[in-house]
């Protein structure tokens, strides 16, 4: 790694840090504290949206309702979604005149953007008119990222809650979570950084596509529209879908490598302030240092081997006598290189964002494996804004159950026992995210509408079609590409995937959270494990490791890793 | 007639997310089949 290399990402790492804090003080007062911050400004509106639908925040609610209400709006607004994606050719703000948009591929962009994914199987600039871009698209960026902090909170509620036996077992108000997570924490951050990237070059306007004469005195379309108010939330809310095809490369959503930084910090800031929150509301902020600490030893040990492979020469390139000084530029921007290319796929696929601002399909073999395991770890490096925090707490019971068995008692985690119900949930959710990736994987690699789709063959084709559902069902968002995965089976598995990989993991968790809200708890004894030390944070990074590693290294070792090892051999794909 | 498939298809999804909410309120009741 170069000194520019080291010094952005010790930068970045910084500006991350010093802001977990006071991002992770600012949401408990808004999710837990009895005074919310802004409350002239944000208040009113608050208020205002409470009586606009009939919410009353102070009615709780128990962890089956909590669902039901996530599950009903999700529901809703997915469908709001798809009759928008439908109607587009006759509705307004569609200067270039788009037609509709097709329904496998309106029913995968709904699912996608429903569940945080992101994931676009078109180009934005040729496919969505600006109603669909604001209305169908950016809409859901706020709010099914705040749906998942919302989900994280009530997580962290069950877990935290001290509460008498006889109390009612509820988790908080779905509704104000969402409410409250909208107007107090995503639309301020949004508005501040979408002027921020507007006075940097990001556009912001309703205008016509233009055309104009190159130097070489041809033609060319200038895609143009409303980018900046959706790229700050594109990365706020760990959403990851560009306005554009080529996402954070076009200059138009990331024109500097100020920018870059900014975007970056973006993707990680609310999912790091998040386990600081976690810690104030567990009365003990060492418990959300210990989660932070796992998260950042997993992100850097990624960022290290992405940056390693990325350095290296393009493996079709490297016996050319040629200078390889960059590195593997296939791919990537000029504009970043291949340190900041490197370090923005190990943060976006940390924190199931999914933007990109280079080609993960072009990376070396092990440089691609990086962001794959990433996803594949469950999303729990960072991960995306409250998916990271409930997936890591999860992951979090499961090293304290492995603890108990370890040395012969009752796991407990904050004084509370943690009996076979929770490790039935906590399986259910970790079984069920290889089920869906690998199972559909299979299924497609053997079949003629999954192979027809692929632009390569041997373990590169097949890394594709991991990398598509891992990305689906990970509800990170982005494409390893080379994939064509416009047609009716794959926009039709991938939904499917995406909404799998959201609920059906989203579901157990809260049972968790509706299970333990209710339990005694016990104080600390000598034989009680600690949760906020150095030596939980290993076990916590060797459970995330252990579990991903049983899990997919079959799978990858036919993908990624034996076209590594076939690479320097001198055979590519 | 897709639209009318696709739609439905995402009710589907939701009630059998409400079947699993069920299922899994049912395992943490400890109620054996």
């Amino acid at each position: 790694m170069t000194a520019a290399a080291w010094g952005q990402l010790a930068l970045f790492s910084a500006l991350v840090l010093l802001t977990t804090k006071p991002l992770g003080v600012y949401m408990a007062r808004v999710f837990e504290g009895e005074h919310r911050p802004f409350p002239r400004i944000l208040g009113p509106f608050e208020r205002f949206l409470f009586r606009l639908s009939g919410v009353d925040p102070s009615v709780e609610q128990t962890w089956v309702r909590y669902a039901a209400s996530v599950l009903a709006f999700s529901l809703f607004s997915l469908l709001v979604t798809y009759v928008i994606l439908r109607l587009q050719g006759f509705l307004v703000f569609n200067p270039q005149k788009l037609a509709a948009v097709d329904p496998a591929l309106a029913f995968n962009t709904s699912a996608s953007f429903t569940t945080n994914t992101n994931w676009q199987a078109y180009g934005g600039e040729s496919t969505m008119s600006y109603l669909s871009q604001m209305a169908g698209l950016a809409w859901h960026n706020f709010i099914s990222a705040a749906a998942g902090i919302g989900i994280a909170i009530a997580l962290a509620r069950g877990l935290t809650r001290r509460r008498a036996p006889d109390a009612p077992r509820t988790l908080g108000n779905f509704w104000a979570d969402l409410i409250r997570a909208t107007v107090y924490v995503l639309l301020p951050l949004s508005l501040l950084f979408a002027l921020l990237l507007v006075s940097q070059g990001v556009i912001q306007n309703l205008s016509a596509y233009r055309e104009v004469t190159t130097l070489e005195g041809g033609k060319q379309v200038i895609a143009l529209g409303p980018v900046a108010s959706q790229e700050a939330i594109k990365e706020l809310g760990t959403n990851g879908g560009g306005f554009f095809n080529a996402n954070s490369a076009h200059p138009f959503e990331n024109p500097s490598p100020f920018t870059n930084l900014v975007e970056l910090w973006l993707i990680f800031a609310i999912p790091a302030g998040l386990t600081y929150t976690y810690g104030r509301m567990a009365r003990d902020t060492r418990q959300g240092w210990a989660i932070l600490a796992a998260m950042a030893v997993l992100f850097l040990g990624g960022t290290l081997v992405a940056h390693w492979a990325e350095s290296r020469p393009n493996q079709a390139l490297a016996s050319l006598a040629l200078d390889h000084g960059a590195g593997n530029m296939e791919g990537k921007e000029v504009r970043f290189g291949t340190a900041a290319s490197a370090l923005f796929a190990t943060v976006t696929t940390d924190a199931s964002c999914g933007a990109v601002n280079s080609m993960h399909d072009s990376f070396n073999p092990l440089g691609g494996l990086v962001p794959l395991v990433n996803i594949q770890l469950g999303e729990v490096i960072f991960g995306g804004v409250g998916a990271g925090l409930y997936g890591m707490l999860i992951f979090v019971i499961l090293s304290v159950f492995i603890a108990g068995l370890m040395v012969g008692r009752t796991p407990e985690y904050l004084g509370k026992k943690v009996e076979s119900r929770e490790m039935k949930l906590a399986m259910l959710y970790v079984l069920i995210f290889p089920l869906i990736i690998l199972g559909l994987t299979a299924w497609a690699s053997v079949t003629q509408w999954g192979t027809s789709s692929l632009n390569n063959a041997g373990p590169h084709g097949l890394s594709e079609m991991i990398y598509a559902f891992t990305s689906g069902t990970g509800n990170n968002g982005s494409a390893f590409a080379g994939l064509n995965a416009n047609t009716t089976w794959w926009n039709t598995l991938l939904a499917v995937a995406m909404l799998g990989g959201r609920f059906l993991m989203i579901i157990p968790a809260l049972g968790i959270a509706g299970s333990m809200v209710g339990k005694k708890v016990v104080p600390a004894g000598p034989g009680t494990f600690p949760t906020n030390g150095p030596l939980f944070t290993f076990l916590l990074v060797s459970v995330v490791l252990i579990v991903g590693a049983l899990t997919f290294f079959p799978a990858l070792s036919l993908g990624p890793i034996v076209e590594h090892f076939a690479g320097l051999a001198g055979k590519v794909y | 007639m897709l639209d009318v498939i696709f739609i439905l298809a995402a009710v589907g999804f939701f009630g059998v997310a409400w079947a699993y909410v069920l299922g899994c309120d049912w395992l943490l009741e400890g109620r054996q089949p």
